[in-house]
């Protein structure tokens, strides 16, 4: 099966075309904004990070930010340094350029200022935009498509019927060839028996094991103050009021969206599958809902399927995010931040079945640029974050392999 | 008066209402009809078993948490009388 996509040097597949303006460090977020408020069609991607870190939070920050310079979505970048960051903004720029992206790469200490930096920067971004806009869709498989999928926002409607429409919808993509990924692995405390079992190896069932109990060790041990002790649940308040009771309750609900299919590999955040390895992931990272899906647009997946029951209007600048409910009454009082409506699974007795095939379809029109998503339309680009694990008081034996 | 209600598998010890309900309505599920005992909203859970403290309460054909208290059926089930342990920190 086809769609319609931009092929990339790398031989990746985008859906979007996208002028990416980036900044290696958070004191070039204003400059970026501003070149990027002058060019339609740029978008920029600002983010609080890039300087004063060290060790593993410095390294998620230069892989994401080279992942995202690196993504299928983005037809050309323009890097925007200050110049004395620790992340260097000429290796988020070569990074690019290696990639085959057409790139350029200023430096606001070099060009005297925020202003200067500005005024050349959108004589780049113009010219950048050209070349996007010369670039094509053409036929592309289904194949090539990865869809992330994130809830955000649970009710006990999500668990019935939009994890599962969603769910179903993976497994369309899978079966063509495709790919999805599940993260939010301190939501999936109690599921790890069910997803091991997925498993398309002991191997991989170890490392679903291993992840799980990870993730749940930490958290026990980043509680190092008595504050806040009725907000220091993995739960929401907005969850219990949707009537989910437990931490499992949700998790059980939550691992729907990931359908049916066998588990491939564990990923780790931000870092593409081996090539040529499709199927359905699991990615290594906890539930931040921008954070989340940032790692798996780092990934490389090009579709977000985000299911949600009390609402959310929250978009990521490069990739569409699909907003899925299960609630016939959050859908019909916050419509315009919806793009799917799955209560009738609930309301009418729709098969999951037959709303899987709809979303399917709804997504193969947001892959080819025939349909854009409500976040999409609004201009949402909350869930641009990078992840982080200071928080955690990573003990050693945990790092996260760093490695490449 | 009958309202809407879902079990997700019939071997669960919880349904769940699919309109807001009120004390004294009613839902019907495969394990039987159930009166409510108390008001409770939309997509919130329902015992439709006796449940004992300390019992588990299954949902998807697993446990989503224990009783916290006795509860006939017809109780409304949530965080007031349920517990879990997983992902406390």
């Amino acid at each position: 099966m086809k769609f319609m996509g931009y092929r990339r040097p790398d031989g990746r597949v985008g859906v979007r075309n996208y002028l990416a303006v980036i900044p290696s460090v958070f004191c070039a977020n204003k400059t970026v904004e501003r070149i990027a408020a002058a060019v339609p069609g740029a978008v920029a991607l600002r983010h609080p990070v890039g300087c004063a870190q060290v060790g593993l939070d410095l390294e998620l920050t230069a892989r994401t930010l080279k992942a995202m310079a690196c993504h299928p979505n983005v037809g050309a970048v323009l890097v925007i340094g200050l110049g004395c960051e620790r992340f260097p903004s000429q290796e988020l720029y070569e990074a690019a350029v290696e990639n085959g992206k057409p790139a350029a790469h200023l430096i606001i200490q070099e060009e005297g200022g925020t202003t200067n930096t500005v005024a050349r920067g959108i004589e780049l971004a113009k010219s950048l935009k050209a070349q996007v806009d010369a670039m094509k869709r053409e036929p592309c498989d289904v194949s090539e498509l990865i869809i992330a999928t994130k809830c955000g926002g649970t009710d006990a409607t999500s668990g019935l019927a939009a994890n599962p429409a969603v769910g179903n919808m993976v497994d369309r993509i899978v079966a063509e060839g495709g790919s999805g990924i599940l993260s939010e692995l301190n939501e999936l405390l109690g599921t790890e028996d069910m997803l091991a079992r997925r498993a398309v190896s002991p191997e991989v069932a170890k490392k679903i094991y291993t992840a799980v109990g990870e993730i749940e060790d930490l958290l026990k041990k980043s509680r190092d103050t008595g504050l806040g002790e009725n907000r220091n649940e993995l739960i929401s308040p907005g969850n219990f009021a949707g009537g989910v009771s437990s931490v499992v309750e949700k998790a059980l609900g939550g691992v729907h969206k990931s359908g049916t299919s066998p588990i491939v590999d564990v990923l780790q955040y931000a870092t593409a599958p081996e090539k040529g390895r499709h199927g359905l992931f699991l990615m290594d990272y906890e539930s931040h809902d921008g954070e989340v899906v940032t790692g798996m647009i780092g990934c490389g997946a090009q579709i977000v399927a985000f299911t949600t029951g009390r609402g959310n209007p929250t978009g990521h600048p490069l990739a569409p995010v699909v907003k899925v409910t299960g609630n016939y009454k959050t859908y019909a009082h916050m419509q315009e931040n919806f793009d799917f409506d799955a209560s009738g699974i609930i309301q009418k007795g729709d098969t999951v079945e037959e709303t899987g095939a709809r979303l399917f379809e709804q997504v193969l029109r947001i892959a080819n640029g025939e349909e854009m998503t409500t976040a999409e339309k609004i201009g949402g680009d909350e869930l641009f974050c990078i992840g982080r694990r200071h928080g955690y008081h990573l003990p050693d034996e945990f790092r996260m392999s760093c490695g490449e | 008066m009958l309202r809407r209600s879902m079990m997700i598998f019939p071997e669960d010890s919880v349904a769940m209402v699919l309109e807001d309900a009120q004390k004294g309505d009613v839902i019907e599920t495969p394990r039987g009809r159930v009166e409510l005992l108390e008001d409770v909203e939309f997509a919130h859970k329902v015992a439709v078993v006796p449940l004992k403290k300390g019992d588990p309460v299954i949902k998807y054909r697993e446990e989503i948490g224990y009783m916290l208290a006795d509860a006939p059926v017809g109780t409304w089930i949530h965080n007031h009388n349920m517990g879990c342990d997983r992902g406390k920190v």
